[in-house]
Parts: structure tokens; sequence; C-alpha cells
């Protein structure tokens, strides 16, 4: 008898450990496919960094010569060696400001009405849908709107103004989304604690929802923004100058009122646009002029990604839902 | 009484077990009284002897009770019925285990009734007609805790009346014995003693029925004249 | 003992929601709230406990297409806080309410708790810091956070957090406080200090709970209903419900019976 159950107990102790043996098989058939996805995936990864290093790093070795403050302080000119890109950084700048200026408070504001607001029905649906659909619409599109709308339309003229709508209407689709994820992302728990206090509609919006979504926001509206640094196609389309020699009127001045509004009238040219201008020259050494343009670009761009993902991280940092 | 299963089969087990256990005691206590009734008819020593010695078995059984209802307690924090179940229980447990008490009482006095003493001019026919009147009021509470039926429990409340009677008539008779002839104090007191222990498990039985009506009524009618 | 006559606080007549969905939540509810009493509703998953406790700050309207039908009054002004005409508003500065799992704002200690001041116009920092330190002793959190009330409400631990949102609810003085199974989300310690200091606010105002935990019923409160889909099936004290309940749906469902 006692044999025999110790006989029954080895048998099942052996089974036991041919099962156990099979588990371990099994498990790490299974992670070796863990290993080639991951091998995969790293090698993706790597080839596009490389890609895009050896890109940066090319502009950066082509352009090195033009690395000087001078550079920065100097207007164009036909001679390749005193060429630099004053006019096109501050045109650049004050045509980001007018984009800042009309895509955020119109995205922001479109974006937290659809979300907060908005009637849920096939309307909204509608608009919800279309404006997804506008972030991929090509960039070139919008100059052709623009073309007809600003420059022709409403006659503002191939100005900054013009621009910096035009670019404003660009990013604005990314704008309104990344307001409308940001606000989503709060959970309605702390909606109805707001509300639960006795607070309208407005104090919880005021209060609690743009307060809490300002990180989410404004990572899009830097990302939008830094897209809309490199267009090159609607502004050509609008039909920026491509050789600006001198400045346009300051938006801000010492003498009263202090602030004026000419500039917005004024020619201009872009970072993008000097850079194509320089490309179609046949003189080898305005290519030095554009690989340090397209090099500046790609920094101010990075640098301005680089603050989205820091902004984030900073006011994520004291939200835990 | 209709109650639905609990979703803890566990649970389930546990109260049955527990009210199993009730009724095993229930019985035991049956049996008891039967043997110590049937000591004192039959004049049979070992027999009384033999009761004392089974109320360990009371005993024990009414600590391994008390323990199974606070398990229950701590595990199942029960509630409505089954809260009152495990309370009444308790308290039955404590009244059965007085019953088997008062039979060791009985026992006693069978034993003692050995001695030579000076006889009782008559039989006492009233001590057996109490022994039969306890054991159908006990029998009569075990089968209502069982069956949680509250007619059968008011009517055995109601019965413990005649039981009283009973009591009340016995007592007298020993009385006009003792006094019509002091030496048959002694027998007379032993007399006494098992009738009154008779009396008493009467009393503990008409307990058990009022905790039937608590279970299953939610009723607490101690204290309170019936109907 | 039974005679001791209760005020009523508050009282649904008749009351029906219908979600907008078309769901017929609350079927004809009838049942007063005590003053200075604590209500609990229990009854499982689904039985409109929660539909029912909403409806008393008017939690419904937030979303499109709930319809209520029937009236909560609440005395001794004897407002249908139900009516077309009340403002939900109005009745949420009345009726205040604790969520099932702590949702202080991403804001400092301090200011969690002045946000219902706030809304309502305080502008006065001294009035504002008195009721501050009120609020935050009457939810028994003073103590601990009297040094730091400028922290972030996410840095205290799960059962400050809840304490947080009951002082949040009390710095507005309301009549009734809901309480949307307050504990879910708690240890059993942090629990127990939530429940004590329930009990001691029944003092101060009247208390409608949902829970999920029968034993917490049975602890806090003095009046106890049962719900089952979407009916008010017994309504009652709670020495009486859990002792020995009237309905057997009440019973099959606190004895844990398969009903």
């Amino acid at each position: 008898m006692e044999n025999q159950n110790l006989t029954s107990t080895a048998t099942a102790n052996t089974s036991l450990m041919q099962n156990l043996q099979e588990v371990r098989d099994m498990i790490r058939r299974h992670k070796r496919k863990d290993i080639i996805f991951a091998s995969v995936g790293l090698l993706a990864l790597v080839l596009a960094l490389l890609t895009l290093l050896t890109l940066f790093s090319d502009l950066v070795i082509d352009g090195y010569p033009k690395f000087n403050p001078d550079f920065l302080t100097e207007f164009p000119s036909r001679r390749a060696a005193h060429a630099g890109i004053l006019s096109a950084w501050v045109g650049s700048l004050l045509v980001m400001l007018v984009t800042f200026l009309t895509a955020v408070p119109m995205g922001v504001a479109a974006g937290l009405y659809l979300e907060e607001y908005a009637p849920k029905n096939w309307l909204s649906d509608l608009i919800e849908i279309n404006v997804s659909n506008l972030a991929g619409v090509p960039s070139i599109v919008y100059g052709l709107l623009a073309l007809g709308l600003f420059v022709y339309g409403l006659d503002l003229g191939q100005s900054i103004l013009t621009a910096g709508l035009t670019l404003g209407l660009l990013i604005l689709p990314i704008v309104i989304v990344s307001t409308r994820e940001a606000i989503r992302a709060i959970p309605a728990s702390i909606r109805e604690a707001a509300y639960a206090v006795g607070a309208t509609k407005w104090q919880v919006v005021k209060d609690h929802v743009l307060k809490y979504s300002q990180g989410g926001i404004m990572t899009g509206v830097i990302i939008g923004m830094s897209r809309a640094l490199g267009e090159t196609a609607p502004i050509i389309t609008i039909g920026a100058l491509t050789f600006i020699a001198f400045l346009p009127p300051a938006p801000i001045s010492t003498t009263a009122p202090f602030i004026n509004f000419e500039w917005l009238s004024s020619g201009f040219t872009v970072l993008p646009i000097q850079m194509f201008n320089w490309l179609s020259r046949p003189d080898h050494a305005f290519q030095v002029n554009a690989a340090a343009t397209g090099a500046i670009i790609i920094l101010v761009t990075l640098l301005m990604n680089g603050v989205a993902i820091w902004l984030r991280y900073k006011i994520r940092k004291n939200i835990k839902w | 009484m209709e109650t639905n299963l609990h979703r803890s089969s566990q649970f389930n087990e546990e109260l049955e077990r527990l009210r199993d256990d009730v009724i095993h005691m229930g019985t035991l206590i049956e049996n008891q009284i039967k043997m110590a009734t049937q000591a004192y008819v039959h004049n049979d020593v070992s027999a009384a002897l033999q009761v004392l010695d089974n109320d360990n078995q009371v005993n024990d059984l009414e600590k391994a009770i008390d323990d199974e209802c606070i398990h229950i307690i701590v595990k199942r924090q029960p509630t409505a019925s089954d809260l009152r179940l495990i309370m009444s229980i308790g308290k039955i447990v404590t009244d059965l285990e007085r019953m088997g008490d008062e039979t060791k009482k009985i026992a006693k006095s069978v034993r003692n009734l050995q001695k030579p003493l000076h006889p009782l001019p008559a039989d006492m026919l009233g001590i057996r007609h109490l022994a039969d009147l306890a054991t159908k009021q006990l029998q009569g509470a075990l089968s209502t805790f069982a069956h949680l039926d509250t007619g059968e429990a008011r009517s055995v409340i109601l019965a413990d009346d005649a039981l009283d009677a009973e009591f009340k008539a016995t007592v007298r008779q020993l009385i006009t014995y003792m006094m019509e002839d002091p030496r048959t104090i002694s027998a007379a007191l032993e007399m006494m003693t098992m009738a009154r222990a008779f009396e008493r498990i009467g009393d503990h039985t008409t307990n058990i029925a009022e905790q039937v009506i608590y279970i299953a009524e939610g009723r607490d009618i101690r204290h309170t004249s019936i109907d | 003992m039974d005679q001791v006559s209760h005020v009523t606080k508050a009282e649904s007549r008749n009351l029906n929601f219908y979600y907008s969905n078309g769901a017929h939540a609350l079927k004809g509810i009838n049942m007063p709230l005590y003053e200075n009493k604590i209500t609990a509703l229990i009854g499982p998953s689904g039985c409109g406990k929660s539909t029912f406790l909403r409806c008393f700050n008017r939690m419904h309207d937030l979303y499109p297409g709930n319809r209520y039908d029937g009236q909560i009054v609440m005395h001794p002004d004897n407002t249908n806080i139900l009516a077309d005409g009340v403002d939900p508003i109005e009745v949420r500065m009345r009726i205040s309410m604790v969520f099932q799992k702590p949702n202080p704002f991403p804001k400092s200690i301090y200011e969690n708790v002045a946000y219902g001041l706030r809304v309502r116009g305080g502008k006065n920092k001294k009035v504002i810091d008195d009721k501050v330190e009120q609020a935050l002793r009457g939810a028994a959190l003073w103590d601990e956070v009297k040094d730091r009330l400028n922290d972030l409400a996410f840095n205290l631990s799960g059962g400050q957090q809840q304490r947080l949102c009951i002082a949040r609810a009390l710095a507005t003085d309301p009549e009734i406080m809901l309480f949307d199974e307050p504990t879910s989300a708690l240890d059993p310690i942090a629990t127990a200090s939530i429940e004590e200091l329930m009990t001691e606010l029944r003092n101060k105002l009247t208390i409608l709970v949902v829970t999920h935990n029968m034993q917490q019923a049975a602890r806090v409160s003095d009046y106890t209903a049962y719900m089952y889909l979407g009916d008010l099936v017994e309504f009652s004290k709670t020495d009486d419900i859990f002792i020995k309940p009237k309905d057997k749906r009440t019973e099959d469902y606190i004895t844990g019976r398969i009903g």
C-alpha cells in the first residue's frame, strides 16, 4: 500500500517536471519573438536617427564657413561672401508672431467650444471630422486659398500679415486638435468636483479646464509653430519676395504711440525662402549660405520641440490623475 | 420560514452544521432526562451515575457550539435572520446546558434516595407526570427549533402552564406528607428537588421557544405575556 | 423609543429618473431624509442608488438628455429642487458632495478648500482664511496640514485627500452632504477615519451616503434604504434593516443569499 503510494507520487512528480519543462520551453520561444521585434524596432529607430543626423551634419559641415555673427546681421547680397539672413530671420520672427497671435486664440477657443459647449450631434461630429482632415491638407493648398482670400479678396497684399494669417490657418487644426486632446485628458471627476461646489460653466472652464490643459495646448502650439517656421510652399504661393534688403518698420518705437502696425503690411522674406533662393543660384558660394540657413532652421525647430517637451514635463509634473 | 441559500456554499454548510449540533445537543439532553426518569422509576443507581457521567458531553457540546458561533460572527458578519439565528443559538445552548444541570440534580436525588430513608406513604405519581411533561416540552422545543415553526413555539410556551400546575400539586402533596409525619422530610425534600428540576426544565424549554420566535419573526417576546 | 419624531430635511416624492438612452433608472421613489441623521443607500450594482444620490445636487444636469420626473422637496423652505425654475447651481450651493475617488483639484491644499468660497465671490482674505481653517478642522485634517497649506493636494495620502474633499464640501456650510461610496478607494484605517468623521458631521448637517459596504451602512447610518432595480424596496431604521428586515428581497441581499 505504502509502496504503491510512493510510486504514484513519483509518477506524478515526473509528469509535473515534464510539464514544467514544456512551460519553460514555451516561455523561451515567446521571449525569442520579443527580442526579434525589439531589434527590428531599434534598427528602424537608428536608421531614422542616422538619416537625420547625416542630413544635419552635412548642412553644418557645408555651411560651417558662414557660422559667424555677421551672417545674422547682414542683408542678402549679390556677393555670396557678404550675404546674410538678417531680413529673413526678422521676417520669420514677425510672421511667426502674427501666426501665434491668430492661431492660438482662435484654435484654443474653437477647441474649447467644441469640447465644452457644442452640443453633441451630427453637426459637431461633422466639424470634428473636418478639423482633423484639415490637418492633412497639403500646405500649398493653404497657399492658394490665402492668395485668393487674403491677397486678392481682402486686398492685404503680399505682406507679413498675409503670410502670418496663412500659416495661422495652416496650424489652426493642429492647435484645435491638441487643445481638444488636452481638455479631454482632464478626468470627469475633476469637472464634477468643481460643479459640485456650485461653479458655473465658465468658472469651471476658466479655473480648471484651461488651467490643467495649458501644458498640452502649449505643446500643440509649439509643434504647430515649428512646422510653420519651415513652411515654404504657401509663402511662395502668396508671393513672398525672395530678395529683401531692408527691414520692415519696427513694431515698437521709443516715441508715442510706441506701437505701430505698419510692419504688418510690409513686404518680407522668411528663412526657408531665403534658403530656397540661394539654392537656385548657380554660383556654388551661395550653396554654403543655403546650408548654413538650413542648419539654423533645423536648430531652431529642434529647440522649439525641446521647449515643448520641457513645458509638458514641467506642467504635468504637478498633475496626477 | 422558507429561506434561500447563501452565495457562499461554505457559509451554508457552517449554518447547517451549527443547527445540527444544536439538535444533537438537545437530543442528548432528552436522552439524559429519559435515563434519569428511568433511574427514578426503577430505582436504578447505575443509570443515575451514568447520567452524571454523561453531563461532560453536554458541557463539551456547549463549548463547541459557542465556538462555532463566534467563528461565524468573525468570518461572516451575519445580518438579519442569520444574525438572529446565531445570537439565539448562543442563548439556546445556555438553556440546554442548564437543563443538563437540572437533569444532574434529578440523578443525584435518585442516588440520595438509595440511603435508608423513611419512605413516603405513597408512590409519587406526580414526579412521573412531571418527567413526562418536561420530556414532551423539550421534544416540542427541539422540533420548533428544527422547523422554525412559530405556531408550535407558542404552544410550547402555553403548555408550560400544565407543568407549573403539576409542580404546585406535587409540592402541596409533599408538604402534606411532611406535616403528617416529619420522618418523611428527608425523602420528601429529595422529591421536592426532583420536582423543582423538572419544573425548571420546562422553563428552559419556553426560553428556547421564545428564541425560535425571535429567529423567525425578529420579535423579542421575552418577559411579555404571549399573544 | 420609535416614537421620537425627526425633522424631515428633504424628501423625494414619486421621483422617476430617465437617462438619455431611455433607461428608467429610478421608479417612483418616495423617501425622506431626516435632519442631522445619516441615511445610507445600499443595493447591488445598477440598482439606482448612485443615480438617486446624484439627483440631490442635480449632477445629472451636466449630461444632456437626462430627465427627472417627480420632486425632491427641501425643508423648511419647501423648495422642489428639481423644478425647472430652480437653478442647479443654487441647489449645489446648498447640497455638497464627496465622490467615490478622492478628486482634489491640482491646486494647493488651501485653494482646494477655498474654491467653493471663491466661486461664491469670496474675496476677503481674512474671511476665507478663517473658513478654510474651520473646514479643515471640521474634516479632522487641520493638524496634519496646517504647516503646509500651500503644498499641492496631490502630495497628501489617499485618506487625507478624501478628508480634504470633505473639507472642500464643508467650507460652504451646506445643509446636506452627499457621499458617493466615499471609502471605496481607501484602506481600512483611512476608511475608519472617514466613518468617524461622518458621524461627527451629522451634528452639523444631514448626510446621504451610498455604500457598497453593508457593514459600513450598519456602522455609520441611522436609516438605511435598500434599492433594487430602480425601486426603493425598504426604508427603515438601520437596526431594523440589519436585524429584522421586512422585505424578503432585503433579507436576501444583506445576508448574501441568492435572491
